[in-house]
């Protein structure tokens, strides 16, 4: 059965999808929506598929989702065998997690509107999207510090699970909306986490970490030359 | 010029870089993969791009625009651009002194980093920024009631005058928490905060949750003098 995900490359949320489907290694068909300067998903096509004209949009089972978060654990619950991203077994776990994914939705709603102000002039309250922004970002640097402090370093469980997915694009894109890392030394570590994961992709403003690409060293591309 | 706390050493493991502001100046500090920390001037001798966006590759940091890698010694030693080029010794970063001690990075940008004394046997709570002047932050910290684990009440002294160092302690525990202030810059400071080592899980994290009550307070008290201050302006 195919699954169909409509896709915008430099949106945050789409971004989530497609990190976690890399992660699990689950293929996908991807269409690329003209979000700008095109307004695609506001079109009529689109609004019949999902009348919130948002994206990203997934087609799978034979249904329709558009809320991010649960296409996270949609992914994780289909096709993680290992059932640690999203761990349903374990009751504990579990409610943090749901208590993680609650909280992306206000990274969205603060720094993501705040960087698509910053990137494409969208009309904000920048101000308060900005108060909002650092408030959610050191009430996600708390948290961390206190997983730090227990011996843990991710957000709900000992292991990684759909809420560090949920919360990584935004907390790692805030510099693009104008708040940089340098005040957050658990988020800091936490990004660095998530980025080392086998299988981590990339995005527009997500880089790889260059320090363990395999690339020629120096030295050797001296001798070489 | 005083050696200032730039960071908890455990916040910058072996090849990263982060950046750090003491009285203004910006740097970009980083640990190889021998363990050595280098303090430099946040601004590469190329083209002015912050170092602290770039990446340690083993015992070199590589600036994130055209990649110029710089050793431990300050020395470009490598052009992605021109391979085969060894780069003259002149292209060098600006450097400071910079040593680790009881998990602490003390820097000094005008001569050796001397590191204060301060008590032993703390460890690392964490590192908070407060947007406010160091002298609110200072005050507000002061006035603070912190209690140690048997809640008895703490009370703060002063260690030494700069760098600001905040001791509180009691009878049972002289030095329970100790609060090294760092003044990034006039609007914002970095407190770094370690507590003895007895202290439990719950108890570190209730220190970590003070520091944020204390922090609200600050920014409060700041806000509060700063709309007071509009005010006679406008008058
Ligand atoms: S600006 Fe750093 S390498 Fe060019």
């Amino acid at each position: 059965m195919t699954i169909r995900f409509y896709n915008y490359v430099l949106s945050g949320n789409c971004y989530k999808f497609r990190l976690l489907a890399s992660l699990l290694a689950v293929e996908y068909e991807s269409v690329a929506v003209d979000f700008h300067p095109g307004v695609e998903h506001r079109s009529e096509k689109y609004l019949r598929l999902n009348p919130a004209g948002t994206l990203p949009i997934l087609q799978a089972d034979g249904r329709v989702f558009t809320e991010t978060q649960a296409m996270l654990v949609w992914l994780a619950s289909k096709h993680d065998k290992s059932g640690a991203w999203w761990p349903e077994k374990n009751s504990d776990a579990i409610v943090q997690v749901m208590q993680w994914l609650g909280f992306a939705a206000r990274l969205s709603a603060t720094v993501g509107e705040l960087r698509l102000h910053s990137m494409l002039n969208k009309d904000i309250d920048a101000a308060a999207a900005k108060a909002g922004a650092i408030k959610a970002l050191r009430e996600l640097e708390a948290h961390l510090v206190q997983q730090q402090i227990r011996g843990e370093q991710w957000l709900g469980a000992n292991s990684p699970t759909v809420a560090d997915i949920a919360c990584f694009p935004y907390t790692a894109l805030s510099p693009d909306a104008g708040i940089e890392h340098d005040a957050f030394p658990a988020i800091r570590q936490w990004l660095y986490a998530v980025r080392s994961l086998d299988g981590f992709v990339t995005m527009p403003g997500i880089h790889e970490l260059h320090e363990q690409r395999d690339e020629q060293s120096p030295a050797a591309e001296t001798k070489t030359s | 010029m005083t050696t200032t706390p730039v960071a908890l050493a455990r916040d910058l493991p072996v090849q990263r870089v982060m950046r750090a502001q003491v009285d203004g100046c910006d740097l970009a500090i980083w640990r190889g993969i021998s363990g050595q920390v280098q303090a430099w001037e946040n601004r590469c001798p190329h083209r002015g791009m912050r170092l602290s966006y770039g990446f340690v590759r083993q015992d070199s940091l590589a600036c994130a625009y055209h990649g110029w890698h710089y050793n431990c010694e300050a020395v470009c030693h490598y052009i992605p651009a021109h391979p085969e080029l060894q780069p003259p010794a002149s292209i060098k970063p600006v450097t400071y002194s910079v040593v680790e001690h009881q998990g602490v990075l003390w820097v000094n940008t005008r001569n050796e980093a001397e590191v204060p004394e301060f008590p032993e046997d703390s460890i690392g709570i964490r590192s908070i920024t407060f947007d406010c002047p160091l002298s609110v932050a200072f005050e507000a910290c002061l006035a603070a009631q912190l209690s140690d684990e048997a809640g008895l009440s703490l009370s703060p002294r002063q260690l030494g005058d700069a760098p600001l160092i905040l001791s509180f302690g009691n009878q049972q525990q002289a030095d329970s928490v100790l609060l090294l202030f760092q003044p990034s810059d006039l609007a914002n400071v970095v407190i770094h905060v370690l507590a003895h080592h007895s202290y439990s899980v719950d108890g570190r994290i209730g220190i970590s949750q003070w520091c944020e009550s204390v922090r609200r307070q600050a920014e409060l008290n700041h806000e509060v003098a700063m709309n007071a201050g509009m005010e006679c302006t406008h008058e």
